[in-house]
């Protein structure tokens, strides 16, 4: 398969291995962990210009370790990576001058001195230099709502100004591509609104960045993502744009609140299958249904109310990445390997 | 040069925060100077002879060798300890997805660590320079600095060997501790090389810091010209080129193991 022309970065068969336990002596003597596990396996995508796009996967399932590779500071066991047209393996100084990583531990930040400094550190690196670098600093601290905050030491900021200090870094150059790794996990759900907003609005609309996330939230990606690659250990199993991904669970699961008097008529005139069943609170009963689409639900709420049944909410639930990963029939838990990805 | 100067810079301020402690840590460097000036003193007699060739003042012979054990310490020392933190911290993986080349990148790291080293040099020198009844050559402080220059050269490449180590496996097996150990034992910085026992003399030759001392104290504390301590000068320049090359290549195919095994972070 081919990657189609538009394309800025390309993956073909993609594949990493990792030892979960590299204690010498133990590998020597062959204990258990010691033999390498596969983290990718033949992972193959593309990502089209100014799009933003996703990979979705639980813990483990090998989203850093792809970013790593793509950032050039992992090599592949096999499998070739093209960014912006350029061989990334044969080539990586002229990548890095391509993209810019937004990882996940803010940790990466030089904590003693101030935003600025951090800005300016990363401008310096990549050939800025005096007024030049110093409105690049300012501009990109500006861009992410912290121009007041600059001079202020990044280690008394809070996590979602250290999160912003991280993207201000990453953007200084303007860079075409932008690699974010799960850039809303330690931030709580407001600042996370306002930064997938962020994301949305500037980096992608108004700077036309191209934008690789990883991430575990579907909602994160519902709200962000173009197109998104589920990654399920280590394998690419569906890609798609999200309402697809999201169809191929199979359905609308809705939950529907009714009198517990009426749970058995609802069930019996429904047909539906009924996945949960909540214990009764207040004289309801809250059942869980997946419907076989959402056009569905208007001929679910006719029935219900033809048959007197009591209805107190009818609503859809979210599609979470459990629902994804059950749709692509996972197998057991990632083991020790796994995890390190 | 300039992005080894950005992250010089970005460390040095980062450093320079903790107030406190390089205050006391300078002190200490004061405090440390009266009882090597008191023992030395009592030892004058006995050292005289043995170090005539180097100075007439045991005190500021010990000085020298505690200036080049700053560096030696420093050469050793701060590269694992620094890419083992950044490797902890994430941070060495996120300054190599930048177009920095690894050489700008540790030599900029090491900036700072030098810089501390040549403030503490120079007070324990000012101070020596104070309490001594001999004199200091002040105006050879370029060639003695030249010396300095080299030795930490010399034992940068083992302080990159043993980041190499850290990178490939996160241990420097102690291989800072054993060389600074060794040499301070074998390199002339508190006796010469004929106070050493017969059955550990030879070895002083194969430890870098034997001609740089000799070369070092005869400059600051006889008024020698470099041209007259080149033979010591050409070895330690020999142990510098060798120390660069076998040092840097070797941290340079742990960085591109490190790549290849996923060790550039904490795992």
């Amino acid at each position: 398969m081919s990657a189609p022309a538009s394309a800025v970065i390309s993956l073909r068969d993609v594949t990493k291995s990792f030892r979960a336990d590299r204690a010498l002596l133990r590998r020597l003597r062959g204990a258990p962990g010691t033999a390498p596990s596969a983290v990718l396996d033949a992972v193959t995508l593309s990502v089209q210009r100014g799009e933003i796009f996703g990979l979705v996967g639980a813990n483990g399932a090998g989203k850093t370790t792809l970013l790593k590779i793509l950032s050039t500071v992992l090599l592949p066991d096999r499998g070739s990576v093209t960014v912006d047209g350029i061989d990334a393996l044969a080539h990586p100084a002229q990548v890095r001058r391509k993209l810019a990583v937004v990882p996940a531990d803010e940790r990466a930040l030089f904590w003693r001195i101030s935003a600025t400094e951090n800005v300016r550190l990363f401008a310096s690196m990549y050939g800025l230099s005096g007024q030049q670098r110093d409105d690049a600093v300012a501009r990109a601290l500006e861009l992410v709502g912290l121009g007041r905050a600059g001079r202020q030491q990044v280690g008394s900021f809070s996590s979602g100004m250290r999160q912003r200090t991280l993207i201000a870094r990453a953007l200084v150059t303007r860079p075409p591509i932008l690699i974010l790794d799960e850039p809303t996990r330690s931030l709580d759900p407001v600042t996370a609104r306002e930064l997938r907003r962020f994301i949305r609005d500037v980096l992608c609309t108004e700077l036309g960045a191209t934008i690789l996330l990883a991430t575990h939230s579907t909602e994160e990606a519902l709200q962000l993502c173009d197109r998104a690659a589920l990654l399920v250990r280590g394998r690419v199993v569906a890609t798609d744009t999200l309402a697809k991904l999201h169809a191929s669970v199979g359905g609308a699961r809705v939950r529907v609140r009714v009198d517990a008097a009426h749970e058995a008529r609802a069930r019996a005139l429904l047909h539906l299958p009924v996945d949960v069943i909540s214990p009764a609170q207040d004289g309801m009963v809250m059942l869980f249904a997946t419907l076989p689409d959402v056009a569905h639900a208007s001929v679910v709420v006719e029935a219900l109310v033809r048959a007197s049944v009591r209805v107190s909410e009818f609503a859809p639930v979210p599609v979470t990445l459990a629902d994804l990963l059950d749709a692509a029939a996972v197998q057991p838990p990632p083991d020790e390997a796994l995890r390190h990805a | 040069m300039h992005k080894m100067l950005a992250v010089a810079r970005a460390y040095t301020l980062g450093m320079l925060t903790y107030r406190t402690r390089t205050l006391v840590s300078l002190l200490s460097v004061l405090l440390a100077v009266v009882p090597v000036y008191f023992v030395a003193g009592a030892l004058q007699p006995l050292a005289a002879k043995a170090i005539a060739s180097e100075s007439t003042e045991y005190f500021t012979y010990l000085i020298v060798g505690s200036v080049a054990t700053f560096v030696i310490a420093e050469s050793v020392s701060a590269i694992p300890s620094l890419i083992n933190s950044y490797i902890t911290s994430g941070t060495l993986e996120q300054l190599l997805t930048t177009p920095i080349r690894w050489p700008a990148l540790v030599g900029g790291l090491a900036t700072y660590g030098y810089g501390w080293v040549a403030l503490r040099a120079m007070v324990l020198l000012l101070t020596a320079w104070v309490w001594a009844t001999s004199t200091i050559a002040w105006p050879r402080l370029l060639e003695f600095t030249l010396i300095m220059a080299m030795l930490a050269i010399a034992y940068s490449g083992i302080g990159l060997m043993a980041g190499a180590l850290v990178l490939s496996v996160r241990s420097s097996l102690f291989i800072p501790q054993a060389v600074t150990t060794v040499s301070a034992l074998l390199g002339t910085v508190y006796f010469p090389v004929t106070v050493l026992p017969p059955a550990f003399a030879p070895f002083a030759a194969f430890v870098p810091l034997t001609p740089a001392l000799r070369a070092a104290r005869q400059i600051l504390l006889r008024d020698q010209a470099l041209a007259l301590v080149m033979p010591d000068v050409l070895q330690l320049l020999a142990w510098a080129v060798a120390g660069a090359v076998v040092g840097g290549s070797a941290f340079h195919l742990a960085l591109q193991h490190a790549r290849r095994a996923g060790t550039l972070t904490q795992y």
